[in-house]
């Protein structure tokens, strides 16, 4: 070819032309995500790291992040447990209404988290439909601990189905069968048979889960009745401070808790990547 | 016995998947179940094996009724064709696993388990995991799997049916050579004839959940005792003639029947000849060997040792060809010849003889005849005079959807029964008579089912156009509806048009005027464009060819008529026809601007009986 001849053909793949418009995704994404979490960082660290290290270490800041914490390993912990059983029973039986049922379980993903709140009041309030009886028992679910466990198990339950569903639906019935013949009982073929092939999916549910858990707001603000020392989660602490004006504090909180998003959000591309590579 | 089916049922709703099942199986024998896919043979495993429950029967291992037992305490070893190796385990954790939930101490499973590596062929492969092996390695860690508790029986479901012919080869040899060293009874499923020739001690034919014949391969494949055995194993030509003298009659040439084979005087016979069989020379053959004719060599295929013909010989009289089936429009048989590749033929014309054959039993047409109760003579007679007319044999069948009207139909059920006794079969059913009639049609897969209508109850004929519309969408069952039983039949009408379900109507019926022994007319109602008779004149001279070849006189008529209906009804009543065949648009698919659909206008203005036939092959 002659050299005053433009390559059309390799025109296109040359690595200069790129730079438009990647340069103008970045140029949207600025504003709109790398910025304001930069800013986070920026202002929890505006007054030195020793304000930041004063400002984690008061005792609300403490309990709020060890609260938020607990609550997202007990709902991760016993949504794997109810997650798994669901996704078992819908992918392995066949019932009249397996629809509907299935399109129930997912509902709290598609319901905003506030309305999850209400309606947990609603029910187990001191004037819900159960919490009315409970309350002559002195039991009241809502504003404890317990309260924002059960908000959170509601908002994630999704995750996990979603995540250990589908690999229930592949797994063919051949290996359980298989199992059987080989004189395994229903429990051994769970335990040695498809809890292993679920691992995958556990733990990205799991993950999931956590992540979901420790972000939640709007159902947590409702249950919990934000109550400082008690029931206060990271956010609410993040939020309560923000109002009352000291925004330090709530930034070295919001500050902690997007360097554990990032480093659950890591795992999960290190694991779903590895899966891409192995398939 | 190491295993013992006895009457053994399997029903999905009212599907009958595995019926009656009964089969022995020797401790160490090689069994291998052959048959179409969904003709219930791995249905008939998974029975075994506990995965699934009988409807009905019984299972016996080792002389144990297991039955009732779960899969687990069965002892069997299952192999499956997706191999089903656990993938966050090891191979040898895999072949471990059946002895480490039974609790094998672990010294023991170890050699066991390096045992079995080796007698698979995969030492030193232990270590590896699923994703890293091939299929055949799969397969063999399966196999091996299976085999490590030491099971009463290997079940292998389709084994080597996702790998590649070479590898397939293999391990077949390395399947009945472990399993002639261990000597543990195998049950083999595969839908593979050269696969259960090869490997099997004796084979089980399997075709609509029924065990059709059990024997030695060789056995089946030189004497087989069914027309569908016959078929299903191997190749070959298969001829329908007629029994005279001690001796079965093709055209001119005639072949002894055996003496334990009864064949009445004058009923058909069968004959079976493989590719191997036939004897081609280029002079008339001087030797006593029977003489089928000359024929023409229309096609080779070089196959590496040996070199297939295919050559076409001119009609026999008084025969029909049944395997392998003719093309639409083809008047000759077809005939298959196998020869060693260097030899070659020259010319096109040969001569064909025979040195060696089979002849088998012709299977009984069945009839379903549906009693709707009300005229139970019409019915009786119509059912008699057909059984008598085609040697065939019936079942009588009554629909009701109330206990009380059962009672009733019972009784006159029985009344026919005492008319005559050679109506053995009575069957009657609960429910809405198409769904009923399908489902018996489903389970015993009858040639035709008769609708006999009592033309003077004034209710019938609105509720009999619902069953037979209800019939033709839910089975593909050729269905006779008779509204008036005529004093013969002498004269046939195929109505057919010039797509496929044209050229099935001209099968089946001819089918049926051949073993009335009658001629029939081939009608095609044109509407008039000169491109349009044409094509239908060709469709018809082929339609004839087809009839011919069955040994069907005939003759053709195209009638030119706007609409088809009116032409159908003025030729059979100026033709004085007693019986007409129209095809029917099979389940599920009616023209969309039809208001009313031409069978069934047919159906409801002919007085003749009309044989409808469905669009799919029956």
């Amino acid at each position: 070819m002659s050299p005053d001849i433009p390559d059309v053909s390799t025109a296109k793949t040359r690595p200069h032309s790129a730079i438009a418009p990647v340069g103008l995704l970045v140029l949207v994404l600025l504003p709109l995500l790398l910025m304001p979490l930069a800013a986070i960082f920026i202002f929890a660290f505006e007054g030195g790291l020793s304000t930041f290290i004063t400002a984690l270490s008061s005792p609300d800041a403490v309990f709020a992040l060890r609260f938020s914490l607990f609550i997202a390993f007990a709902t991760a912990a016993v949504n794997a447990v109810l997650g798994t059983f669901a996704a078992y029973i819908l992918s392995k039986y066949r019932f009249p209404g397996e629809r509907p049922l299935g399109i129930v379980v997912n509902l709290p993903v598609a319901i905003p988290t506030v309305v999850v709140g209400t309606s947990l009041l609603l029910l187990w309030g001191p004037i819900g439909l159960l919490g009315k009886f409970l309350g002559k028992f002195g039991l009241e679910p809502m504003f404890t601990p317990f309260g924002v466990l059960l908000a959170h198990l509601f908002v994630t339950f999704p995750y996990m189905l979603g995540s250990v569903k589908p690999v229930l639906d592949e797994l063919e019935t051949t290996y359980e069968e298989a199992a059987y013949t080989m004189g395994a009982s229903r429990w051994q073929t769970f335990r040695y048979v498809i809890l292993p092939a679920l691992r995958g999916g556990l733990f990205t549910g799991t993950l999931l889960t956590f992540a979901h858990s420790l972000g939640e707001f709007g159902a947590t603000v409702l249950v919990s009745g934000n109550l400082r020392l008690r029931t206060q989660t990271a956010p609410l602490y993040i939020f309560a401070q923000f109002e009352a004006g000291n925004v330090a504090n709530a930034n070295a909180v919001a500050a902690v808790l997007a360097v554990l998003s990032f480093i659950i959000f890591f795992f999960l591309l290190q694991y779903t990547g590895g899966q891409g590579r192995r398939a | 016995m190491a295993i013992v089916l006895d009457r053994l049922s399997k029903s999905f709703g009212a599907q009958n998947i595995v019926d009656q099942v009964s089969l022995e199986i020797e401790r160490g024998e090689l069994f291998v179940l052959l048959g179409a896919s969904g003709s219930g043979k791995s249905t008939i495993l998974r029975l075994i094996a506990g995965l699934t429950q009988p409807t009905s029967g019984r299972i016996l291992l080792n002389g144990r009724d297991v039955t009732d037992l779960p899969p687990q305490q069965r002892g069997t070893g299952f192999v499956f064709q997706n191999y089903s190796i656990f993938r966050h385990m090891s191979v040898s954790d895999n072949i471990e696993f059946g002895m480490m939930v039974q609790k094998v101490p672990k010294p023991g499973r170890e050699a066991k388990r390096d045992e079995l590596l080796d007698l698979v062929g995969l030492t030193g492969l232990g270590d590896r995991y699923a994703h890293q092996l091939s299929g055949g390695q799969q397969q063999r860690v399966a196999l091996a799997r299976a085999l490590a508790y030491e099971p009463n029986v290997l079940l292998l479901d389709e084994p080597f049916g996702a790998l590649d012919v070479k590898i397939r080869e293999r391990l077949r040899r390395t399947l009945k050579d472990i399993q002639g060293r261990l000597g543990v009874t195998t049950i083999l499923v595969t839908h593979d004839q050269e696969e259960a020739l090869n490997v099997a001690d004796r084979i089980g034919i399997v075709e609509h959940g029924h065990l059709l014949e059990v024997d030695r391969p060789e056995a089946l494949y030189a004497r087989p005792r069914s027309l569908f055995a016959a078929t299903f194993l191997g190749a070959g030509t298969v001829l329908v003639g007629r029994a005279h003298g001690g001796r079965a009659h093709f055209g001119d040439f005639s072949l002894p029947v055996p003496d334990d084979m009864l064949l009445t005087e004058g009923s058909r016979a069968l004959v079976l000849f493989r590719p191997e069989h036939v004897v081609l020379s280029s002079e008339k053959p001087q030797s006593d060997l029977p003489l089928i004719g000359r024929g023409t060599i229309i096609g080779q295929n070089f196959a590496g040792a040996a070199r297939r013909l295919q050559l076409r010989l001119p009609l026999l009289k008084s025969t029909r060809q049944i395997a392998p089936p003719l093309p639409f429009g083809e008047e000759g048989l077809l005939v298959e010849a196998v020869l060693p590749a260097e030899v070659g033929m020259d010319g096109q014309e040969v001569w064909v003889c025979l040195r060696g054959w089979h002849i088998l039993n012709h299977p009984k047409p069945r009839l379903l005849l549906y009693d709707a109760g009300a005229g139970p003579a019409t019915t009786l007679n119509i059912g008699k005079h057909l059984m008598d007319r085609l040697n065939a044999s019936a079942t009588v069948l009554g629909v009701t959807d109330e206990s009380e009207a059962g009672l009733d139909l019972v009784a006159a059920l029985r009344t026919q029964k005492e008319v005559d006794l050679s109506l053995a079969v009575k069957c009657l059913r609960y429910g809405l008579p198409a769904e009923q009639i399908a489902c018996e049609y489903a389970e015993a897969l009858y040639e035709m089912v008769v609708v006999a209508v009592d033309y003077e109850h004034k209710t019938q004929p609105e509720r009999l156009r619902e069953t037979v519309q209800g019939v033709l969408a839910m089975t593909n069952a050729a269905v006779l509806v008779v509204k008036k039983e005529p004093e013969k039949y002498r004269r046939m009408l195929i109505c057919t048009a010039t797509h496929e379900a044209g050229k099935n109507n001209v099968r089946v019926g001819g089918r049926l005027a051949r073993r009335l022994g009658i001629p029939a007319t081939l009608l095609h109602v044109a509407s008039g464009s000169d491109s349009a008779m044409r094509f239908a004149r060709n469709h018809l001279h082929l339609a004839a060819a087809t009839l011919r070849a069955m040994d069907v006189s005939n003759n053709i008529h195209i009638r030119p008529a706007m609409n088809p209906v009116e032409g159908i009804l003025a030729e059979a009543r100026e033709g004085e026809y007693d019986l007409i065949v129209v095809g029917s648009h099979g389940p599920g698919s009616r023209p969309p601007f039809a208001l009313e659909d031409i069978t069934l206008q047919v159906l409801a203005e002919a007085q003749q009986p009309v044989l409808v036939i469905p669009a799919e092959e029956v």
